[in-house]
C-alpha cells in the first residue's frame, strides 16, 4: 500500500537530492567556491547529522547516556559494521541492567 | 607502457566489471546499515514498497537514515526535504570535484551517470580517473567503470534495505534490543569519515548545543533546522578566521 503523502514526500526527497547531484557538475565546475561558502558546505553535512541526533545526548535515561558514549568511543576508533553491533549491544545491555 | 596501451582499448564490459570488482569491500560495509534502515522504516510504519522507492529514487543513505529518524504518520515533509537536502549538499562539492573529468562526455550520458553519485562511486570512480590521467590513459575517465561500481552499489543498497523491510516486522520492537542506537553509531562513523580536524569540527559542536537546548525546550521538531542553522551560521562567521 502507497499513501499519497508519503509518495509525495519521497519524490521531493528525490528531486532534491538529483539537484545536489547535478547542480556541482552544472553550476561549480569552472567557478571556484568562495572561503565562506566551501568551510559552509563542508561543515553543512554534519552539522545536520549531529543536529538530527542531538536528543540522544540530553536523554534522560542513564543507560541510554551511558551506552551512547560507548558508541562514541567505538566511533571514533572503529567501522561502521562493529560500531553498530556495539552500539546496539550496550543500549539494549544496560537498559535491561539500569532501566 | 602496455597497462596504458591494453586501458585504451579497454572494451566497456571489462571496465564494467572491474568497477563491479572494485565495490567488493564497500558492498561488505553497505550491507549491515542497510539492513538497519529497512528494519527501522517498517518501525515508522512506511510499508516494504515505500521503503524501496525510496531507496531506489532517492539513493543517498545518510539522508534516508535522518529521514527515518525524523518521520512521523504522516510525514513533516519540508522538514524531511530540507534536512536530505543538507545532508546531501556535499554532492554539490563532489560532482565539482567530478566536473573537469566529465568534459567530454556528453551530457545524455553525464545527467545520468550522476544520478549514481554517492560516496563510494564517487570515491572510486575520482581515484580510478586520477590513476588512468596519470599513466596518461585516455579518457581518464572510465564511463563503464564508473556505472560499474554505482550499480553495484545502487543494487546493494536497494536490495538490502527491502529485505531489512520485510524482515522488520519479524524483528518485533528493535528499539527493546537497542537497535535504535544503530543512528547514532551511524551518523558518529559518517561524521568520523568527515572529520578533518578539532577546528573545522566546531560548527558541529555548536549545532549539537543548539539542537539539544532547542529539543529540551521547544516542543516539535524544531531541533533539526535550529541546530543545523546555528552550525552552519557558525561555520560562515569561522571562515573568516582561517
Amino acid at each position: 500500500m502507497i499513501d499519497a503523502t508519503i509518495v509525495l514526500t519521497i519524490a521531493l526527497m528525490a528531486g532534491v537530492t538529483y539537484l545536489t547531484r547535478i547542480g556541482g557538475y552544472i553550476v561549480l565546475r569552472n567557478r571556484p567556491l568562495g572561503v565562506r561558502a566551501t568551510a559552509v558546505m563542508a561543515a553543512a553535512p554534519g552539522c545536520v547529522l549531529i543536529s538530527v541526533i542531538a536528543p540522544a545526548f540530553v536523554s534522560s535515561h542513564p543507560a541510554d547516556l551511558i551506552a551512547l558514549a560507548i558508541t562514541l568511543i567505538a566511533a571514533t576508533r572503529l567501522s561502521m559494521l562493529p560500531t553498530v553491533l556495539i552500539g546496539v549491544f550496550a543500549a539494549g545491555l544496560l537498559r535491561h541492567l539500569i532501566g | 607502457m602496455l597497462q596504458s596501451a591494453e586501458a585504451r582499448a579497454d572494451a566497456p564490459r571489462s571496465e564494467l566489471r572491474r568497477g563491479v570488482a572494485s565495490s567488493g569491500p564497500v558492498l561488505l560495509g553497505t550491507i549491515p546499515y542497510a539492513l538497519v534502515l529497512g528494519a527501522q522504516a517498517t518501525q515508522k510504519g512506511l510499508s516494504a514498497l515505500e521503503l524501496s522507492t525510496m531507496t531506489g529514487l532517492n539513493f543517498a543513505g545518510g539522508s534516508e537514515f535522518a529521514a527515518i529518524q525524523l518521520w512521523t504518520s504522516p510525514p513533516h515533509i519540508l522538514l524531511i526535504v530540507a534536512v536530505t537536502f543538507l545532508v546531501n549538499s556535499r554532492h554539490l562539492l563532489m560532482g565539482a570535484a567530478l566536473a573537469p573529468f566529465l568534459r567530454d562526455l556528453p551530457r545524455r550520458k553525464a545527467f545520468p551517470a550522476l544520478f549514481f553519485l554517492c560516496d563510494e562511486s564517487w570515491a572510486l570512480g575520482l581515484a580510478d580517473a586520477r590513476r588512468r590521467a596519470a599513466d596518461g590513459t585516455v579518457p581518464a575517465f572510465s564511463l563503464p567503470y564508473y556505472m560499474g561500481a554505482s550499480l553495484a552499489v545502487y543494487a546493494t543498497w536497494v536490495g538490502f534495505t527491502t529485505l531489512g523491510a520485510l524482515l522488520g516486522p519479524v524483528l518485533g520492537d528493535v528499539e527493546a534490543y537497542g537497535f535504535d542506537m544503530a543512528f547514532p553509531a551511524v551518523f558518529l562513523v559518517l561524521m568520523r569519515g568527515m572529520w578533518t580536524g578539532m577546528a573545522a569540527a566546531r560548527p558541529w559542536l555548536v549545532s549539537l548545543v543548539v539542537a539539544a537546548l532547542v529539543y529540551l525546550f521547544v516542543p516539535g521538531a524544531w531541533y533539526v533546522a535550529a541546530g543545523a542553522a546555528s552550525g552552519l551560521f557558525a561555520a560562515w562567521l569561522m571562515a573568516s578566521d582561517a
